[in-house]
Parts: C-alpha cells; structure tokens; sequence
C-alpha cells in the first residue's frame, strides 16, 4: 500500500463577524466576543426577530487589488478577503510559473443571493427593466470560485460545492482530494455566504431563529442566528511545504460524507447520518475516537440540532463522549451558513497550533440531553493533537472533517 | 486480484444510465433523435416570455413525474427536483440498483446544477416581499439551497452515501462526474449516481436574455445558436436532467452488472481572465483535456471523437475547438449536442457524455444540426456538420464555461481491458 500524500495547512484567512485576519479573529474568539446585533442589512420590522450576526467592518477595496470590488457581489468580495489573507499567511505567491497548479475549491449555502433579492425588488417593482446584464454576470454560486481565482490568478482546478451549511467541509474534503491526486500542488479552499434577507426569512418563518442570542447546548437555548463570513485555508503537500520552509497549522487527515435521506430542513431522529460521517471521517484518517482531542460542533443552538449532534457524537465517541470538549463557536459569530463550517476548520487548524480551544459563550443552564463538555463560556488551554470539525446541512448532506498536528 | 486488470488502481464502470431530455426520456430514444437531427426546440411554454423578443427554449414538454415516480407525495419536489429524480429512478432501473440493493449498500449522489432553483429561490422571495415575510413557504425555503435537488432525490430514493452538489456553470455536469469518479477510485464510494439537472425558468431565461447571451438577443438578427458556425449570435436556454450509475469496475463485475462505458480519467483547467482573453481560455481547455488524457493513460490518437459544449456561444465556442485542436493535435470529429438539446447549463455534460456513450453502441457520431461552415478561427475540418461512422472506443467530452471553467473526461467503451465475457454472454 503506497503512504498517501499528507496533506497540510500553511494558509489561514478569515472574514467573520468578530473580526477579520487571523490573528484579531482568533483572539476575538478566545475572548468570548459576540458579533450578534440588531441586523442593519435590511429591515426587519416585519419579523419577529431583528438579531444577526454581520460583518460590519468589512472595506472590499482594502483587500481586492485585481477585480473591481464593484462588479462583485457580497459573497465574493469576502471570498477574495479570506483569500488574500491565506494566501499572505501562507507567504505564497501565485505566478505565471505555478498558477496551473493552483486549484481554487469553494463551498457555499446561497451563492450571491442579493442579486436575487434585487431581481425580486424589481419584479414586484415592476421594474424588470432595471435589471441589467450584471444579473448574470454576478449571481450565479459559482463565481465566488471563479471570482477567487481570478482575483488571485489560480488557473488550477476550480470548484464550487454548495452543500449548503456544510459547503466548507465538503471545499476542504475536495482540497484534500485534490493535492493527494496530484491535481493540483496547491488549493485556496474554504466558505463564504453573505448576510441574506432570503435566509432571514426562511429561518424566521421556520421558527428557527433566537431572538438575541443563541446558546448552543444551553437547556433554555432558543435557536440558531443567521451570519455571514468566509474563511479561506491554503493546503498543499506537506513535502513541498516544508521544502519552501512554510509554517504548518495542522495535517488535514480525512473526512466522511454521508445522506440522512430522510428529510431536507430536519436532520435524522437518531443522528444516523451525522454519526456515519464522523465514523468515517475517523475511519478514512487512521484514527481511533479516543486519540480525538477536540471536536468543533455544527452546535447551532436550535434545541433539535444540539440534541441530535450529541446523540450522534455519543454513538461514535462511546464512553470517550464526555472526556473530549466540544464547543461550538456559533454562540458567537451566529450561523455564517456556508461559512460556517469553512471558519470552523480555521479553528480546528488554530486550536491545533495554538494549544487552546474557544469557548461555548452564553452557556448557563446544562441539558441532560446535552451532557457533553461543551468548554463553557471561557476558552481553554489544551493540547490538541487530532480536531474533528461538524457540520449539517438542508438536504440531509453531512461532513466531518479531520485535522491532526502535524507529525514532526 | 483480478487478472483482468491492468493496474491496482481502481476504475469506474458506468453501470446504467437516466435522462430527461426534450427529446426523449431513454438512451435509446435520445439517440435515435439526435442521429436523425430531431430539435428540441419550440416556443417557451413555462412562462410567458415578457419583455424579451427571444421566445424559443429547449423545454421538456409534457414532463410528467408521476410518470416516473409513481402516487408519492410529490409536493415537496420542485421541477428541478422532479426532473432529477426522475432521472435518478430511471438510472437505478437500467442500473439494476433496485430497494432491496440499496438497503444493502449505500449509494451516493453527485448532482451538477448552475442553479439549484433560481425560480423556487426567487418565487419564496417574492411571496414574503408581497405577502409579508410571515407568508413565505417554508417549503420553498428548504428548496432555496443549490443542493436542494440531491437532498430531495436522496430522500425520494433512499440514497445514504455521499451527497454532494456541484456548481461550475455549464461545466458542471460534467465536473460532477469527474468528482464522482474520483470519490469512486479514491476508495472512497463504491456506487455513485452523478450528472446534472438544471430546469428552465423565467429568472434565468431572463438574466440571460438581459446580459445578451441567448441567440437573438441583440444586435437584430434573429436567433441563430449552432454551435460553430459563423453565423452564431448565442445559445438558447433549454433544461433536462442526466445521471449516470458509476460503479467501481471490479465490484460491478462481481454483481454481473452491465458494462456500459468506463470513465477513464478527467481534468479541469481555469481562465483566471474569465473568458476576457482568448489565449488563456484556450490554453484552460487545452490544459484540461491534456491533464485527461495523462490521468487516463490515454494517448491523444486513441480519441476517435469529442462530444464537445459548443452551444452557440460567439465565445465559448471558438475558445472550445482552439483548445481541442490545441491538445489533440489533430482534426478529430467534433460533435455538438446542443445544437439539439440547447443549452441545459447543469445537466448539459452528462447529456453530452450519455451521446457519446450511444455514439459507442450506434457507431454513429451525430452532426452538429444546421451547421454551414465555421468561422475563420475554428478549424473547421474538426466540426461534424454531418452523422459520421465511426468505431470508437475511446472519445472524450469537453465543456467550457461562460466565466472561466474547463473540463475534459475520457470515456471509454467499456470493452478494453475488462473482463467482457460475461457481459457477452
């Protein structure tokens, strides 16, 4: 049998709603820092519930230097930020010489769903008129990709995976796939969703949204809170990493995929697909559940998704349930959709490197149907050797991704 | 091992095959039209064309799911769901894929959409802006996810393995059965339905139509979308649905499963000019069918034929055929489906490569319908104005985005290599 290929991170960039970069995003998130408020993207005043999490600070001129931020939607300015940034983490330049070779793999829930919305203004406007060649030239998903790698140069593989809110893991599981193959050296891989009046309205009316807070695993937790981000990370072969002397974050060692076939917006009763997931992505990484050291939970804080997750963690993890903490870092930056999982990933990656994991923030009262370590409210100093990051979406699609130290 | 095979590597057996095309719902049927030049092209009936003077589409008229999907509650499944698991019902029947087998194993679905419903996505939108945002359907909600249709037909037929959907524009059926392929000889599924689907809708008919991509659109002429030749002004928007049944080779021999055709091998190439400079996009395609021909040990002078994306686009078409005749250093027979099936955009690769594997059994390579003459860039001896005999074993399907995507796939027949006794006995 022929070692495959390790795969490593050397790159991280994220654009999220507790702050933007690596470094500011990551000490954000071990301070406990909400990005939830009243939500300023649109009005609200026919809903019942205002709270979002935004990125508020986000300027695209300061970070696109090729496209023009203004021929771009939301979704793909922040593609390119996150990008850009883990391209300069990675200290990686993309040139005429390697840009073949330099694949670009993105996921996503909505692709650029504000040029919908305006399509549909316009529509009820009837003003059709008004819409113009940009539409097209702007919405599809998978110009976020496209948009990514034009921006940066990458002529390599491009793909986009819009496996809804687990997109992230299934771009990384593609990244993975992709260097191993030898189909490209390099992939710029991650999330990005946009804050969405169309998201806002389908998780309202489904009941699904908290009023101010969201409080995973939490017993009086009241749901999750819609976001927006994108977090890029750069993978390549671990031998041409270190052979330009690159500064590694952590192995990405596996993942498992699997379908609930069971129902689009509700996830199995008994976390059948969530735990298959897991089982493989532990299976496919040559690791035992017990060497798990930290998992970064899909934790959404809807009360049926945190209950089922830990069902679900409980049937692979066993008795080893209860010793590894899981957190889930959408108490504070809410539910950034097709981020999500992406960002999530940059901080198995950190928690790795940086031997601490953040916390579960608005975390009182314990469920018995939660009884795991969920790392309340304070963020921990731990060794973390192998993180397995979660994540759920409509369509019953799941994905667990592993990422491990990497092996001196 | 088996001595039958080559190498240790595992290989892709395409197993059975589904589609939902305007001409017709069989392989069989699919093919029987587009040897006879058949067009699926009529007025649009779907919606009313307001506002725009191109009212031509390639719908799939008369669709009915029940047909296919028997008394289940169909509520849920919009039409690009529907059209999907039809296909989907349909490839697990020529397949042999029945309940029964699928209790036993998982099999996963690899769908390629440009859209997911771009029409269910803006008609929930709509419904809360009229009505009020407590009045929008949390039906249509679940279907506003671009993975709605995979998530719907896994439901409907009970797939539990890998679930994923992806996005390249009109490359992405194709990409869907690249990425599948390789979940396939990567170890990491055994049995993979994949393709594409795309409905058509007003909200994209219309975006097209206003960026001045569909035939007719602009400038005065009448439309006019035959791929590669001169007189090109654009595509026309049509719809569909393909899957393919692709099956690790050796478990699917074990089972006694019909060989139908191996996916051999792909490659993917990006224009990081985005269509805006010529050079670079050809250089993408032609970087994409020779990353093919290397992944499947294949030589360019085995590729009897190319199943290629030409729609109609002034563009695409010309970046198309440069960068074929760029890697196959040759005038190889092109074909052009679309010039049939119109542009399907997410399901139009699978669509492609189920003609390419008819082209196998038939021994007949369709023409490109209504083609007169190429225009000055395009190497026209490679187009195939007319049906063209040929044996082949080994062709190759291409497609090229609007925006920058390439993709390339060597399929072939099934035959070489393989243990074929059984299947001809």
């Amino acid at each position: 049998m022929i070692e495959a290929r390790s795969v490593v991170v050397t790159g991280i960039g994220a654009v999220t709603p507790i702050g933007s970069g690596r470094q500011a995003f990551w000490e954000a998130l071990l301070a406990g820092r909400s990005g939830i408020g009243p939500v300023t993207s649109f009005d609200t005043s026919r809903y019942r519930v205002h709270h979002g999490a935004e990125v508020r600070d986000f300027s695209a001129a300061e970070h696109i230097e090729v496209l023009d931020p203004e021929n771009l939607g939301r979704a793909s300015q922040m593609a390119i930020a996150a990008a850009r940034m883990a391209l300069e983490d990675a200290e990686l330049e993309v040139t005429a010489d390697n840009c073949g070779r330099v694949g670009v793999a993105m996921g996503t829930t909505s692709g650029e769903p504000c040029e919908i919305e305006h399509f549909d203004d316009c529509w009820v406007a009837e003003e059709l008129a008004r819409v113009g060649p940009r539409f097209m030239s702007l919405y599809p998903c998978h110009v976020i990709a496209g948009h990514v790698a034009g921006e940066l140069g990458c002529e390599g593989p491009n793909l986009m995976i819009p496996a809804a809110c687990a997109a992230g893991n299934y771009a990384f599981a593609t990244a993975l796939d992709l260097v191993r193959a030898g189909r490209a050296d390099v992939v710029v891989a991650g999330g990005a969703d946009c804050f969405s009046r169309i998201t806002y309205t389908g998780f309202a009316r489904l009941g699904a949204i908290a009023p101010e807070c969201c409080q995973p695993f939490d017993k009086n937790r009241r749901g999750m809170i819609p976001g927006e981000g994108a977090a890029v990370m750069v993978f390549e072969s671990r031998e041409r990493a270190e052979a330009r002397g690159a500064s590694i974050y952590a192995e990405i060692v596996g993942y498992g995929l699997s379908c609930d076939a069971h129902h689009m917006t509700a996830a199995h009763p008994e976390g059948d697909g969530a735990s298959r997931a897991m089982a493989q992505a532990l299976a496919t990484s040559g690791l035992e559940a017990e060497e798990v050291d930290y998992i970064s939970a899909h934790g959404t804080g809807t009360p049926t998704n945190d209950r089922l997750e830990t069902l679900a963690v409980k049937k692979v993890f066993g008795d080893h349930a209860r010793q590894v903490p899981i957190s889930s870092i959408k108490s504070m930056l809410g539910h950034t959709m097709g981020a999500a999982s992406a960002i999530e990933g940059a901080v198995c990656a950190l928690a790795i490197s940086e031997g601490k994991i953040p916390p579960t923030i608005h975390y009182r009262d314990p469920d018995p149907e939660c009884d795991l370590d969920v790392v309340p409210n304070e963020a921990r100093d731990h060794e973390v050797e192998v993180a397995m990051s979660n994540a759920y979406a409509f369509g019953g699609n799941n994905a667990s991704v592993v990422f491990r130290r990497c092996p001196a | 091992m088996s001595s039958c095979s080559p190498t240790d590597r595992r290989r892709v057996a395409v197993t059975g095959v589904g589609v939902i095309t305007p001409l017709g719902d069989t392989p069989v049927l699919l093919s029987a039209a587009l040897r006879s030049g058949r067009t699926g092209i009529a007025p649009v009936e779907l919606f009313e064309p307001d506002g725009m003077k191109c009212r031509q589409a390639f719908e799939v008229r008369g669709f009915n799911a029940r047909q296919y999907l028997g008394d289940g509650n169909l509520r849920p499944l919009d039409r690009s769901a529907q059209l999907v698991a039809a296909a989907a019902h349909l490839a697990l029947g020529a397949s042999g894929w029945t309940t029964e087998r699928r209790q036993q194993q998982e099999v996963g679905l690899v769908l390629g959409t440009m859209f997911g419903s771009v029409h269910t996505i803006s008609a929930f939108d709509r419904r809360a802006l009229t009505d009020g945002p407590i009045y929008a359907k949390p039906m249509d909600f679940a279907n506003s996810v671009i993975n709605a249709a995979a998530g719907q037909t896994a439901i409907w037929h009970g797939l539990r393995g890998v679930n994923s959907t992806v996005s390249g524009g009109t490359t992405s059926g194709l990409q869907a059965l690249a990425y599948a392929s390789d979940l396939i000889r990567t170890g990491k599924a055994e049995t993979v339905l994949a393709g594409g689907g795309e409905e058509l809708c007003f909200e994209s008919y219309y975006g097209f139509y206003r960026a001045g991509l569909v035939a007719g659109s602009h400038n005065g002429h009448g439309p006019l979308a035959v791929p590669f030749d001169a007189r090109r002004n654009g595509f026309i928007p049509g719809e569909g649905a393909a899957l393919l049944m692709l099956e690790e080779m050796s478990a699917a021999r074990r089972r006694g499963a019909s060989i139908l055709a191996e996916v051999h091998g792909w490659g993917m190439g990006y224009d990081a000019s985005r269509g805006r400079d010529g050079e670079r996009a050809t250089g993408a395609m032609r970087r994409a069918i020779c990353d093919a021909l290397e992944d499947s040990d294949t030589a360019a002078q085995t590729i009897a034929a190319v199943s290629s994306s030409a729609s109609g686009s002034i563009e695409g078409d010309r970046n198309e055929a440069l960068g074929i005749a760029a890697a196959l250093g040759r005038e190889v027979p092109v074909t052009a489906v679309k010039s049939m099936l119109g542009e399907a955009f997410g399901a139009s690769g699978a669509l492609q490569a189920v003609a390419l594997m008819q082209t196998m059994v038939s021994g007949v390579l369709p023409g490109v319908r209504g083609f007169e003459r190429a225009d000055d860039a395009i190497p026209s001896a490679m187009v195939s104005g007319c049906n063209r005999e040929l044996d082949l074993d080994h062709g190759l399907v291409t497609a090229v985005g609007l925006d920058g995507n390439t993709c390339a796939l060597v399929l072939g027949n099934g035959r070489n290599g393989t243990c074929q006794k059984t299947e001809e006995a």
